[in-house]
């Protein structure tokens, strides 16, 4: 049983065919790279797979739970967390007010009890825990529109994981970022497959998901160009005229 | 929560002495409609305020209120309390039913559904005359409580117990989720947060506070007429909220308050309350959009 | 030609005369909304004002401080109203839109125009009381009289003009270059600000020229309204319905939207009684929101997430 499978999707928009016939194996534990140039498709795919859209056609299949036609919030109960390409905080809250949010569905109080006393503390702990791991544990109760843009990618990270996913999407991480924001992305990252998280990275940039994947699927104009190791990708003539010609990635 | 508890005490205890400082019955009246607004104003901001939904149609869960409950008791012979208690059911549902809309609709076109849905629900009034009796109006009401001062602690003891209720309710996970709905509606679906029944909640128990304060409008006035519960009254309740520190629990109370005197104040431009809100509600949103609560804040230095 | 058919056709004349007035306050919103992604709530309240401003121009001014003819008075009028509609464009401009643009926040500006109609309805009533005003225009005594179909000189006025004004924008937009100007600072603002064009002046010469536009609506419709200061109120929820029927910022949509609108308020008149219209058009605003919300006319367009 695949982890994460996707069969043959495809979704258009006005006409537009965004993503055509696209099929995907992620294998449990391991670390999944979605790369392409500007426009093939990718954020369109993590969209489908994390349930923003509904595909036009297509399988979608996570262990043994058919996708199709679950919403996006169901999809997180069963342990498929996601960050954004354009960071989407709570800009209003406090770094760990925006964790906290992340704990949410682990919540199982009834209804009548908040109306007598809310119960905010049990997940403090682990809520400090987590930004202790993005290296933001000092500013907790600092507003999170105020942080530098690096940090706030990092805290988007530990909101998602306080979901406690199994499969976590990650859409371009490192836009953005500078020099030794993506080392420690990267490392982060490693770590968090380490602890038995199966990850999706959406990347454009082909260099930076090199070094931590294990598999790589290529995209370009909505469809898929090549799958392998990162090796095999780096040497394949087609993945590189994708992104040389054409559009060029920054 | 000690402090909590002491400011609730204090509440009690101001709401006590106040029919005794405002000794003339014009005054008493003014106090009962207040204790109203306080309630609309709650009522709005679960909705708007920590749900972020602009909902322009409030009016009509207060029209609801005041109508199914005094067609009940005035058609039907039920008794206040049970007329007052399918009303305020009528009214939860119907705010439901407006929630259909802002699960599909976003910021400007759930407002102009909103007030479509207000101004149908007038309309509705206005012309369906065998029941609502339409624009001649349905007279001879009388409130639950005969006398003014009696009506006014009635009402405004409601609005307390509300206004604690929902305090707790904010401070819970549920109200971080509202927040989190008003904040970023997609980041909260990608943390598992279903949009669509919170939003339901968040309308419908807003809608069922408003339809509640309709149940005492009709008795505190003694008729009934549609021309109450024009859309004009949800502007009225917008600027409550927004006036008063939309987002807070204190700021629609101070709002309503504010709002409800202000222009009884300045006696001789009773006839100006409606500028007057509007007046206050443009500057505000232009100068100080966090509304009075915002302003204090910045005077004694806090968050 | 036969009795049904001539009560149909005499209907559907209204409703086109109807129409075309509404278009013209919808028009000046959905302009608007094109290039700033806002909704100025007061606009109807504009028409309102280019109404009594029409009125008063017409009938204290015109006739008795110039001398002119009811005619000459009339069409004076209607350039005050213009005037005057340009004019709260841009006051509302300056003190609104273009302060609370830089925060982007999606609906201050919006709430700010709810206080700014409820402010100018209020003052209305001050100055000019709560009673309705007999605006006579001199064209709407004469009727014309085509087999069995009649309609007043005013409402042929009211189409030719309105017809012209939507001509000449729709022709602006397209030919002109600041005509197309407007339409990329719609499109995208930042983009075209950097091609070297003043967004910011653009967006305030499309608010001017759509107040204009509702300025002169009041001039023609203050013969027809039931001229208080709150006759913008029954006006704006139509307009909203017929801006989002007709899709927000569609120029095309808005004119379909709006010539429906009104033969459909000519055929609810007729059969159902003036007292169901607004109910009849808000019900169909409803159902237009729950199908198809982003109106008769549009594409969809990918959410960028």
């Amino acid at each position: 049983m695949t982890f994460l499978k996707a069969q043959g999707l495809s979704k258009s928009f006005g006409g537009v065919r965004a993503v055509q016939n696209v099929s995907i194996a992620v294998p449990e534990n391991s670390i999944f790279a979605l790369i392409g140039p500007n426009g093939a498709g990718k954020s369109t795919v993590l969209n489908l797979l994390s349930g923003i859209y509904q595909p036009d056609a297509g399988d979608l299949i996570f262990k043994d739970t058919d996708l199709i036609g679950l919403a996006a919030h169901q999809r997180v109960r069963l342990g498929i967390a996601r960050t954004f390409q354009k960071i989407r905080l709570f800009k209003q809250l406090t770094l760990l007010e925006n964790v906290l949010a992340g704990f949410h569905i682990h919540q199982d109080a009834p209804f009548w009890k908040y109306l007598v006393y809310g119960n905010a503390g049990r997940f403090r702990e682990e809520a400090r825990e987590l930004l202790d791991f993005v290296g933001l544990a000092s500013h907790a109760s600092a507003r999170a529109g105020a942080l530098p843009y690096g940090q706030q990618r990092m805290l988007e990270i530990a909101r998602a994981l306080a979901t406690r996913p199994r499969l976590f999407m990650l859409d371009e991480p490192a836009a953005g970022l500078n020099g030794s924001e993506v080392d420690f992305l990267l490392d982060r990252l490693t770590r968090i497959g380490g602890r038995g998280v199966t990850l999706v990275v959406v990347e454009h940039n082909m260099d930076l998901v090199m070094s931590v994947a294990h598999r790589v699927f290529v995209m370009d104009h909505g469809e898929p160009l090549f799958e392998g190791t990162p090796r095999d990708v780096q040497a394949n003539p087609r993945v590189i005229e994708a992104y040389l010609g054409g559009e060029f990635a920054s | 929560m000690r402090v909590r508890i002491v400011s609730v005490l204090i509440a009690i205890l101001v709401v006590a002495a106040l029919p005794w400082l405002l000794q003339t019955p014009y005054w008493r009246g003014i106090l009962v409609l207040c204790a109203m607004n306080v309630l609309l104003a709650l009522s709005l901001n679960l909705v708007l305020g920590y749900t972020g939904q602009l909902n322009l149609g409030q009016s009509a869960f207060f029209a609801i209120g005041a109508y199914v409950s005094t067609i009940l008791i005035k058609s039907y012979g039920w008794s206040f309390w049970l007329a007052a208690l399918a009303a305020v059911g009528g009214a939860g549902l119907l705010g439901l039913a407006l929630a259909a809309f802002a699960v599909r609709l976003r910021g400007h076109y759930l407002a102009i559904a909103s007030l479509g849905f207000a101004v149908i629900t007038y309309q509705v009034l206005i012309n369906w005359e065998n029941v609502t009796q339409g624009v001649r109006g349905i007279y001879g009401i009388l409130p639950p409580v005969r006398s003014t001062i009696g009506l006014f602690y009635l009402v405004a003891g409601i609005a307390v117990l509300v206004y604690v209720l929902m305090d707790n309710l904010v401070r819970s996970p549920i109200g971080e989720t509202l927040r989190a709905i008003r904040e970023d509606e997609v980041s909260a679906a990608s943390l598992g947060i279903n949009g669509a029944v919170w939003k339901a909640f968040a309308f419908g128990v807003g809608a069922a506070i408003a339809g509640l304060a309709g149940c005492f409008y009709p008795g505190f006035v003694g008729t009934l007429v549609p021309e109450a519960f024009n859309i004009v009254e949800s502007f009225t309740m917008l600027a409550m909220v927004i006036v008063g520190g939309m987002g807070t629990m204190i700021g629609p109370v101070i709002g309503a308050i504010v709002l409800t005197f202000l222009p009884e104040v300045l006696r001789d431009f009773g006839e100006f309350r409606l500028m007057i809100y509007g007046l206050a509600l443009t500057l505000v949103v232009l100068f100080m959009p966090g509304g009075i609560v915002q302003a204090w804040r910045a005077l004694t230095g806090r968050r | 030609m036969t009795d049904l058919l001539a009560l149909f056709v005499q209907q559907s004349v209204n409703g086109v005369y109807l129409g075309c007035l509404y278009v013209m306050v919808a028009l000046g919103l959905t302009l608007i909304y094109g290039v700033l992604n806002q909704i100025n709530f007061a606009h109807a309240d504009f028409v309102t004002v280019g109404a009594f401003a029409a009125l008063f121009t017409a009938t204290r001014f015109a006739t008795k401080v110039l001398g002119l003819p009811d005619t000459g008075a009339y069409l004076l009028s209607m350039v005050a109203a213009l005037g005057t509609g340009a004019l709260l464009g841009l006051a509302v401009n300056a003190a609104v839109f273009a302060p609370l643009r830089e925060r982007g926040d999606e609906l201050r500006p919006l709430i700010a125009t709810i206080g700014v109609s409820v402010i100018i309805e209020n003052g209305q009533l001050w100055l000019f009381g709560p009673i309705p005003y007999q605006f006579d225009s001199p064209f709407s005594r004469e009727t014309i009289r085509v087999g069995r179909i009649f309609f007043s000189m005013q409402s042929a006025l009211v189409v030719a003009v309105s017809a012209a004004a939507i001509a000449a924008l729709y022709a602006f937009m397209k030919f002109t270059f600041l005509g197309k100007a407007l339409r990329a600072v719609a499109q995208d603002r930042e983009t075209a600000g950097l091609m070297g064009i003043n967004p910011n002046l653009l967006i305030a010469i499309t608010i001017v020229i759509a107040s204009a536009l509702a300025g002169v609506a009041g001039a023609l419709l203050g013969p027809v309204l039931v001229l208080t200061p709150f006759a913008g109120a029954s006006v704006i929820v139509k307009a909203f319905a017929i801006v989002i029927i007709g899709g927000f910022g569609n120029m095309q949509g808005t004119i379909i939207a709006g010539l429906l609108v009104g033969i459909i308020e000519a055929f609810t008149v007729q059969y159902l009684g003036s007292g169901l219209i607004d109910l009849v058009v808000f019900v169909l605003l409803l159902v237009m929101l729950v199908v198809r919300p982003t109106g008769l006319i549009a594409e969809r367009k990918e959410e960028n997430v």
